[in-house]
């Protein structure tokens, strides 16, 4: 067992289940999800593209692509979260919901294909 | 003048089958539309309507085509009926006469070969995977264009036999292979088939006639003198030829035919090594085929006679040589010979009793074939080797009683195909044969413990940065990779791959037999020997710089930055070797 294996796999799964966390429920519903569950999202995703950087195989360049995509796509949906949040506070009205999780459901899709590509990678080498 | 290119000479002859049905449409079309146009139609208050120029050429087309729609866009007057009738009956005469020019120029042979000469060079000219030139697909052109396309390499093909272009049609290579039926000796078709394209390695001359093959492979050298020929040669005064010009390789079939036979005789370990190498039906390495000692006879005392001849005579080996139409003065004193067919007579004349073995190596198939059922009869056991000519004969040379089956063809093409694939194993075979038998030993014994009893995968891989990225920076970087760790199994470490390596080309010179320690250079070429499986493994472990360093020193190093300089943290406090 190698402990660079373990902590990268951990930061790449956290961040596709938290994308998930922050996904799952109805599109236009803004009870079904939480901006502090989008934000710690955008930061393990960060913590993992940081991991990612130096590797020099295929893999490790594919994995990286991954792990921008998704980051840029969850800071797209927190800044879009912050245009179309009520002055008051209060959460957004349903069409900008919609925007919201549809976007992060796309950060959703590159941290599946990371996901994939580690399992892979490590049931390919088989050590 | 300016050269003409087969576009050009497309276009000029649909231009020229085409002028004359184009002309007569649009005298027809023209005629038609204006007398349309002029003929005045009904009369609606008082005054007569005509047809406007597009309405005359819309109702024109649709009547000359046959369609008939009807009389649009309005109803038509009597004169304009008359004049419709006159229009329907020139309109498809018309018509008829130019479809008819058109399929006519469609069967024209001409048109035909340029228009496919002009497809081929398209063809060949957008090609960016690496090919070789075949001129000539007959028996060998064939066998050797399936041995390229199971090493997934391309082929451009030319023969002058319009037969055979059309066999190449039906064949089902895994690789595109292009094929046109012209004379290769011309050298417009040697540039159509791309001797001077960027991606062509070589050429191969196989056409069944010395002269053209000489001339083949002389515009060849000089329309791209660093282009690797490949030439088939039986007569000695073109290999002389031949030989003088750099980049050209001389293949004899008859010479290959004959080293195979003396090989098969004196150096049996070594004949099972290389046919198990090409894959040979029912080779197993390390047990060679018992052929016994003595004296053998050899029927047929041709071009391939004399080769057979000469390699038995630097083998020590005595021939009785039988031939009808031999010269006891070409044969030699010490040898006997009988002028006869190779019938019952003549078989018991030249001792067919205590005769060790047989080659039956006449041309003619039919001859070797009875040839082996008088044996069969007067002795079944002496050991025989059979020639066999045509391609066609497989079956009953299979169910022949001939301990070995020799197809010149085939040979040939496998010779060719080594050469061309991997240049490195004709290398070894050719040292094994100059060096002891023990050293043969050496090699099966190693090859029998990495490869056991699959069939076996060659390939040779070249340490540079397009094949072997890793490999090159880890020679860069950090210093030295002996062959042994290269060929460990990531997945299984210290194991090793099942494969071996056979040879090693390190600037002009040969390493045969490396051992495990022997340091790696940039720039080397390895040929391997091993499992089918084991190429893709090893190619993991040459592009991929973490699973290199961990078969060479079984570390599994950090890949990313933050892990890096962890470590580097960790280290630097404890001294604790890692």
């Amino acid at each position: 067992m190698n402990l660079e294996r373990v902590v990268f796999g951990f930061f790449i799964i956290l961040a596709l289940s938290l994308n998930y966390a922050f996904v799952a429920g109805g599109v236009e519903a803004p009870a079904h999800h939480n901006v502090w569950i989008l934000t710690l999202a955008i930061i393990i995703n960060l913590v993992a593209t940081g991991l990612k950087l130096g590797d020099r195989s295929q893999t490790g360049a594919l994995l990286l692509a991954s792990g921008l995509v998704a980051g840029l796509l969850l800071i797209t949906a927190r800044v879009v979260w912050i245009i179309v949040e009520s002055d008051d506070g209060g959460p957004p009205d349903a069409g900008g919901m919609a925007d919201i999780v549809s976007i992060a459901t796309g950060a959703l899709v590159a941290n599946i294909v990371a996901t994939v590509i580690l399992v892979g990678d490590t049931l390919l080498s088989r050590r | 003048m300016t050269p003409t290119s087969d576009l050009d000479r497309v276009t000029m002859i649909v231009l020229r089958y085409m002028r004359r049905p184009l002309f007569v449409l649009l005298f027809v079309y023209s005629v038609g539309i204006i007398g349309m146009a002029l003929i005045p139609g009904r009369v609606v208050d008082g005054e007569a309507t005509h047809m406007n120029l597009f309405h005359a050429f819309y109702f024109f087309t649709y009547t000359a085509t046959t369609t008939g729609f009807g009389e649009l866009p309005g109803g038509f007057s009597d004169e304009q009926r008359l004049w419709t009738i006159f229009c329907l009956y020139m309109g498809v005469i018309a018509w008829f006469y130019a479809i008819g020019s058109l399929i006519r120029l469609f069967q024209n042979p001409n048109f035909i070969q340029a228009l496919d000469e002009f497809r081929f060079a398209r063809r060949v000219d957008r090609n960016r995977e690496p090919f070789v030139i075949l001129c000539g697909f007959g028996d060998t052109g064939s066998l050797l264009a399936r041995g390229l396309s199971d090493h997934r390499m391309r082929a451009v093909i030319l023969d002058s036999d319009p037969e055979r272009i059309k066999a190449l049609g039906v064949r089902d290579y895994a690789v595109a292979m292009p094929g046109l039926r012209a004379d290769a000796s011309k050298p417009k078709h040697l540039l159509a088939a791309g001797v001077k394209h960027p991606a062509c390695r070589a050429l191969v001359t196989l056409t069944n006639d010395d002269d053209v093959n000489l001339k083949i492979a002389v515009m060849a050298r000089h329309l791209n003198p660093r282009l690797r020929v490949i030439c088939r040669s039986t007569s000695s005064r073109h290999e002389a030829t031949l030989r003088t010009l750099d980049n050209v390789t001389v293949v004899d079939p008859f010479e290959i035919f004959a080293q195979l036979v003396c090989r098969a005789i004196a150096r049996p370990d070594l004949h099972n090594l290389n046919s198990w190498f090409v894959g040979a039906h029912g080779v197993e390495l390390g047990v060679p085929v018992q052929v016994p000692r003595g004296d053998w006879i050899l029927c047929g005392y041709g071009r391939m006679g004399h080769w057979i001849h000469h390699h038995m005579q630097a083998q020590g080996i005595r021939l009785r040589i039988i031939d009808p139409d031999a010269e006891a003065s070409s044969v030699g004193e010490d040898t006997p010979l009988i002028q006869a067919h190779a019938d019952r007579t003549a078989l018991q004349a030249a001792g067919i009793d205590d005769a060790a073995g047989i080659v039956a190596g006449t041309n003619r198939d039919s001859d070797n074939l009875s040839t082996l059922l008088s044996v069969a009869e007067l002795n079944p056991e002496t050991f025989c080797i059979v020639r066999q000519n045509s391609h066609e004969n497989q079956v009953a040379f299979d169910a022949a009683r001939a301990d070995l089956v020799l197809q010149h063809s085939l040979t040939t093409a496998r010779r060719i195909l080594k050469l061309l694939i991997s240049p490195l194993v004709q290398e070894l075979i050719d040292w094994l044969a100059e060096g002891e038998p023990a050293l043969t030993e050496t090699v099966v014994e190693r090859l029998r413990a990495a490869v056991g009893t699959q069939p076996p995968h060659l390939w040779s891989v070249r340490l540079n940065p397009d094949e072997a990225p890793a490999v090159t920076e880890y020679l860069d970087r950090d210093g030295a990779i002996a062959l042994g760790p290269l060929c460990r199994d990531a997945r299984a470490f210290p194991q090793r791959l099942p494969c071996e390596a056979l040879a090693i080309r390190r600037q002009g010179r040969s390493i045969m037999l490396p051992e495990p320690d022997d340091p790696l250079e940039a720039g080397d070429e390895i040929l391997f020997c091993g499992v089918h499986w084991v190429e893709h493994m090893l190619q993991a472990t040459l592009h991929n710089p973490y699973t290199l360093r961990y078969v060479v020193t079984g570390v599994d190093s950090p890949r990313g930055y933050v892990f890096t300089w962890l470590q580097g943290e960790r280290k630097v406090p404890g001294r604790r070797p890692h």
